[in-house]
């Protein structure tokens, strides 16, 4: 009995170790374009392309001088499937790329809605926005639960 | 002796047969697909005329553009002579040529132009040297769909965007359909935030099922002149609608009113509006029409929003084709010669009544 109670206090301790780790405030290290590779195979319907970094501020509203460093692809025009990787200075800063992040996904998702209603829909229902440590992910992807395979697998 | 020698000019004769028989098989393969290819594009050639100086132009295949034609100030900097067909620097294919799937085996097509009238002195020519990106750093750029893809794929750092999926004419004029951090806004709050010496405007692809043309006119103006009165000295560009694949369009359902007979009336309409307003129009279907009447075959996705390749070629485009002039004096002008016609138009009806 005595013996089963150290294997669950363990398996608890090693969770709770586990969820930290996926929590915002963690240090840990991404190789951000390959993350982005990684989720771009989630996006199928759409040929998403590069975007220049130098118009992401004004494409996801965060303030420049709080980010290190950006990628993200985006749609031709196509549907709303794009994707965001966001590295804070300051780790701190994650949740505030997070709100910007789902300013752009509501005004998406209410611009879609009259437009392209299946977008708007895959908008309010599949958009991914999760952090880990100083970096703040979007995707709006095809297949989002590979996407969450993706991300989990990069520590998010 | 004589058996061998008549058997060896037999074999030789044959020879020669078999070489004949090869190049003919290859001029069928080729110059067929060429054939096929002129009789299923006979339609669009056809279908696009809606004005006098449109059908014109569709009827002449080949155009010399005299390049004493643009007005002195749409054209600074100019090469002069500048063709539709002329290729810029450093892009693979460009004006008018089909590209796309077109292989290199291909023979070289026929082109029409994509403008109804090529020596409209609205349209921008190409220039001498090319801008970089910031020339952009004072310039607006207000889209549907297409421009938004144009900002997202073409690489370009600099200048301020304004764009929405679904955007129209009506749409633009006064829905809050710009995203910001507060919230989406209207087109006109948005360009009120700052001072921009240039505007691009892409629209009508979602106007194409229009039909009431000269509502369409009158509303386009309308909309022209409020982003004018919001930035009075800027110089405004207004792009042309580019053309679509129809073919994939029908399949995504977007509509059987996206068609390529539409976008020819809509930009031959907009070329107008340039002319009689003083505006600048920049022909992107120079460098993205397959050379009949269409979108290059395979540069988009859904027949629609062009793959990143080809919104590289259009910021090179835009980085080859722009003015240095006084914007406000070109449109006083502009506006000066229309009420001098109009003037004129009177005095005739006058004297005949």
């Amino acid at each position: 009995m005595k013996k089963k109670f150290m294997y669950l206090a363990c398996a608890a301790a090693a969770a709770m170790m586990l969820t930290a780790c996926g929590g915002g405030g963690k240090d840990v290290e991404i190789d951000m374009e390959a993350l982005a590779s990684d989720l771009l195979e989630t996006v199928t319907s759409d040929s998403l392309s590069q975007t220049s970094s130098d118009m992401l501020s004004s494409i996801y509203f965060y303030d420049g001088d709080k980010v290190d460093e950006a990628v993200a692809y985006t749609s031709s025009g196509a549907t709303s499937c794009e994707i965001a990787v966001v590295k804070s200075k300051d780790a701190s800063d994650t949740s505030e790329i997070e709100k910007n992040f789902q300013t752009r996904v509501d005004n998406q998702a209410e611009l879609y809605a009259s437009y392209n209603a299946p977008e708007a829909e895959r908008l309010e229902n599949d958009a991914i926005i999760e952090s880990a440590g100083a970096y703040t992910v979007l995707c709006v992807c095809d297949d989002p639960d590979a996407a969450e395979e993706v991300l989990e697998e990069y520590g998010f | 002796m004589a058996a061998k020698k008549r058997k060896r000019k037999k074999r030789k004769d044959s020879l020669v047969l078999n070489l004949l028989i090869i190049v003919v098989l290859v001029l069928v393969v080729f110059e067929g697909r060429l054939i096929v290819t002129l009789f299923t594009h006979r339609s669009a050639e056809t279908s696009t005329a809606v004005s006098d100086g449109a059908v014109s132009s569709q009827e002449d295949e080949t155009v010399s553009e005299d390049p004493s034609s643009p007005s002195s100030d749409s054209s600074a900097g100019s090469s002069g002579g500048s063709s539709p067909v002329t290729a810029l620097a450093g892009l693979p294919v460009t004006a008018g040529a089909p590209q796309g799937n077109a292989s290199e085996t291909d023979p070289p097509a026929q082109t029409e132009d994509t403008v109804s009238d090529p020596d409209s002195s609205a349209i921008v020519r190409e220039a001498a040297e090319p801008v970089d990106d910031s020339y952009f750093s004072d310039a607006v750029f207000i889209g549907d769909s297409r421009m938004e893809g144009f900002r997202n794929a073409s690489g370009i750092t600099q200048g301020q965007f304004f764009t929405s999926v679904g955007m129209n004419l009506s749409t633009m004029a006064s829905e809050p359909i710009i995203s910001t951090a507060e919230g989406n806004i209207t087109v006109p709050a948005a360009v009120s935030g700052g001072t921009y010496h240039k505007i691009y405007v892409m629209l009508g692809t979602n106007d194409l099922g229009e039909y009431d043309w000269e509502d369409f006119r009158s509303r386009f103006v309308s909309a022209m002149n409020r982003l004018l009165e919001i930035q009075p000295d800027a110089i405004l560009y207004v792009c042309s609608v580019i053309y679509v694949e129809e073919d994939k369009v029908t399949t995504q359902n977007y509509g059987d009113y996206v068609n390529n007979a539409n976008v020819d009336t809509v930009n031959s309409i907009l070329l107008q509006i340039c002319e009689e307003q003083g505006y600048y129009y920049i022909d992107f279907n120079e460098i993205l029409s397959n050379g009949y009447g269409s979108l290059i075959q395979g540069a988009s996705e859904d027949g629609i929003h062009i793959y990143g390749k080809y919104c590289e070629q259009m910021l090179d485009y835009l980085k080859n084709h722009y003015v240095v002039s006084d914007a406000s004096a070109s449109r006083e002008e502009a506006s000066e010669t229309e009420a001098e016609s109009e003037a004129e138009t009177e005095s005739e009806t006058e004297q005949t009544a």
